[in-house]
């Protein structure tokens, strides 16, 4: 799965440790959501589009492997 | 991520406790020198004892943040560790059957060793996949 997590954190200017507190979870979590080593659940994906006011589609898409 | 059972962990200062059984068997084997006190039937399930319960102290106690990620690592890491146990003991067991014919007894497989090799997978496991994640690309 891609995101875009990583441009909509420097479009707000937020470090991920400001995102992580943000959204509570921990600063490697967002590390591991950005590298696209963590998929999120459903529920942390909707705090994290809720957090940048868009949808869950604009920062998350599946690829060709999925 | 929410899950039905509630996963009883315990509190960070365990990890102190934990790590202080790692060593332990060492210093008891040093220790019964000086006392001669002969432990030479039991050191292995000394060992294995000791170090079953510093891994499971360790596996049980509380990370720094713990979030859904955390939680979905120590699932696997549970599963990875229960599938090596069962191919390790499997493995074992074809070993000490192989060595019969040449009349060795081969490896013994006691309560504590199987405890050791299960908490110490787990531990390996989740620890693994912590550092993996934390890897940026």
């Amino acid at each position: 799965m891609n995101n875009t997590l990583k441009v909509e954190r420097a479009k707000k200017d937020i470090t991920q440790q400001d995102l992580a507190e943000e959204i509570g979870v921990s600063r490697q979590t967002i590390n591991s959501i950005e590298s696209g080593k963590y998929v999120p659940s459903t529920v942390l994906a909707l705090k994290i589009a809720r957090y940048f006011e868009v949808t869950v589609n604009d920062i998350f898409e599946l690829d060709l492997e999925d | 991520m929410k899950v039905d059972v509630d996963f009883p962990l315990l509190n960070r200062k365990w990890l102190l406790l934990g790590y202080a059984f790692i060593p332990l068997p060492f210093i008891l084997i040093i220790g019964s020198f000086f006392t001669k006190i002969d432990v030479g039937d039991y050191i292995l399930d000394l060992m294995s004892g000791c170090w079953a319960a510093g891994f499971l102290i360790l596996n049980l106690t509380r990370q720094n943040a713990e979030d859904e990620m955390v939680q979905k690592i120590r699932l696997q890491a549970y599963q990875l560790g229960f599938f090596y146990l069962l191919l390790g003991l499997f493995v074992q067991v074809i070993f000490n059957f192989i060595v019969s014919f040449w009349g060795f007894s081969g490896v013994t497989i006691s309560t504590f060793s199987v405890l050791f090799l299960l908490n110490f997978y787990i531990f390996i496991a989740f620890h693994f996949q912590k550092f993996n994640n934390s890897q940026s690309i």
